[in-house]
């Protein structure tokens, strides 16, 4: 039994063998976001673990957001693509899609909108628009979502307030 | 073509002779008289007079399209001077078959462009694979527009949903158990994600195109089928379920010799899994029957136990199997890609995945005649 056991044990197959489908399509997307990163914003590993990464996304000028750096978590489920990631704002924002502690409400992050077919640049991209365009109807937090739509310069002036505090 | 056929035929040694008397000087040959060069060291000498100034000129000549265009006299008197002189054992010549051989991988870039033929495909993959990807200019392109959109990769075994998107066959099933029966491109209804079937053309095109990926694929898929049907993940699931019969073996009275027994056949397996499996075959109705003969010392209970135990003993033999055809299926894999680098070992491979899936095949056959022998 040892002797059987230590054939496969002890020998260090290559990551290509070893991998879960799952690692498999993760360093795939790894792999294009570094050969072809997407405009104003990066994403990698946070350390070895593979399923546990941190992105980064700027501003988009014409935004109170602009001048901006915002890090996000995202953490791969064990069955990636075919459940969301999870993606965790960790510079505070003042925004109606994005609350205190950092959750998100975009859309194709839910459960039954998310689909295998998007990848974490499209994730990257959604969130991107969302600081140009909020959601104010379907707020994470309905009280900046409800300044949006009544007094937008408001909103803007708050918001570039607080881009100026946390995120720069 | 005919003019030069006579010229061909005849002896090369006067050919070159005629070549070396208007290259030599008749100073140069009176001298060479002198001197006791005879007329072969003279011949050799002018061929590599000739040769040398010629280099340049000849680099150009090799990119061209020598098999398209028929040479013309001159280029092919000048190579079968070069490699007429057989009796010449020139250092030049060597250097000239290097050459050639790069010719002929010139020609066959080539050939691949002309010829979508399976056959020269899988001829030509083993020993010209980074050619495959330069030989089609939009080959990235190509590689992306294949790839399924799930794992990333050249979509397997693709299949189409009513929407026209392709995916892997097994992604787009994941895909309908796990999120919904809705095409992931476009959010569609998928009529039925389990009825999915393989989109023949554009399997056939894939396999056409990257050859070497599908190949490297249908081996990983032929690994993961044997790991599922005897339910072996990875190793150390494997070491687990060995360890659960091993307690199950040993929770039973005749469990230490059984115990025993499995150590003594895997030792076995050490020795011999390199040789046949046949022999493998031959060796176990002993073992069972040393086993049975061991148990039956025991008492009267022995004869319902012996039955259980065969049971039990069974499915780690057939596991064993199976586990001996994935090990050596790895190890072709590993061959196949650690050979890929170097260009020398490029042509063992194309024999290596033969052999693999002839022991393969042959591994499960032995595995499913047992299975259906044993119950």
């Amino acid at each position: 039994m040892m002797n059987s056991g230590s054939l496969t044990g002890g020998r260090s197959w290559p990551s290509r063998t070893s991998l879960t489908s799952s690692g498999k399509r993760i360093q795939k997307e790894m792999a294009e976001l570094n050969t072809d990163p997407p405009a104003d914003c990066s994403a990698g590993p946070k350390g070895d673990n593979l399923y546990h990464w941190v992105a980064t996304l700027f501003g988009p000028q014409g935004t109170p957001y602009d001048g901006g750096i915002y890090f996000l978590d995202i953490t791969f489920p064990a069955n990636y693509p075919f459940k969301p990631p999870k993606v965790v704002f960790k510079t505070r924002i003042y925004h109606c899609n994005v609350d205190s502690t950092g959750n998100v409400s975009l859309d194709i992050l839910e459960e039954n909108s998310w689909s295998p077919a998007l990848t974490i640049s499209k994730v990257l991209l959604a969130l991107r628009s969302i600081f140009t365009n909020p959601n104010p109807y379907k707020p994470q937090v309905p009280g900046i979502a409800h300044l949006y739509l009544v007094d937008r310069s408001k909103h803007d002036a708050l918001a570039a307030e607080w881009t100026q505090r946390f995120a720069k | 073509m005919m003019d030069e056929q006579p010229k061909r035929s005849s002896p090369k040694q006067s050919e070159n002779g005629e070549k070396g008397n208007c290259v030599f000087s008749p100073g140069f040959r009176s001298v060479a008289a002198m001197a006791g060069w005879d007329e072969e060291a003279l011949l050799m000498a002018s061929l590599v007079v000739e040769d040398t100034p010629d280099r340049d000129a000849k680099q150009k000549r090799r990119s061209d399209p020598l098999f398209k265009t028929p040479p013309t006299n001159s280029r092919r008197k000048r190579r079968d001077q070069r490699k007429s002189p057989v009796s010449l054992p020139v250092a030049v010549l060597d250097l000239d078959e290097e050459e050639v051989s790069r010719e002929e991988i010139v020609e066959e870039k080539k050939e691949q462009k002309i010829v979508v033929d399976i056959n020269s495909k899988k001829d030509e993959k083993s020993n010209e694979s980074t050619s495959e990807s330069s030989s089609i200019p939009c080959i990235d392109r190509l590689r992306e527009e294949l790839s399924c959109a799930i794992c990333l990769e050249i979509c397997f075994e693709p299949s189409t949903t009513s929407c026209g998107h392709s995916f892997c066959k097994k992604c787009l099933r994941s895909a309908a158990d796990k999120c919904g029966k809705k095409c992931p491109k476009c959010r569609q209804l998928i009529s039925n994600g389990r009825s999915c079937t393989i989109n023949t053309v554009l399997w056939n095109t894939i396999q056409l195109l990257f050859p070497q990926e599908i190949a490297a694929r249908k081996v990983v898929a032929g690994a993961s089928n044997t790991l599922q049907s005897t339910d072996l993940q990875s190793p150390p699931a494997r070491r687990r379920s060995q360890y659960r019969s091993v307690v199950e073996a040993l929770n039973s009275p005749e469990g230490e010799q059984l115990s025993l027994e499995r150590r003594r056949r895997t030792v076995n397996h050490n020795h011999h899994h390199h040789h046949n499996l046949r022999q493998q075959q031959s060796f176990r109705p002993a073992s069972v029957v040393l086993l049975n003969s061991g148990a039956a010392g025991d008492n009267s209970v022995s004869r319902r136990r012996r039955r259980r135990e065969a049971v039990v003993v069974a499915p780690p033999e057939q596991d064993e199997d199976a586990v001996l055809a994935l090990r050596l299926q790895r190890e072709e894999f590993m061959g196949a890609f650690g050979g890929s680098e170097q260009q020398g070992r490029r042509n063992s491979v194309a024999t290596a995945t033969v052999n693999l899936r002839a022991m393969a095949s042959r591994a499960v056959g032995i595995r499913n005649h047992r299975g259906g022998g044993g119950r």
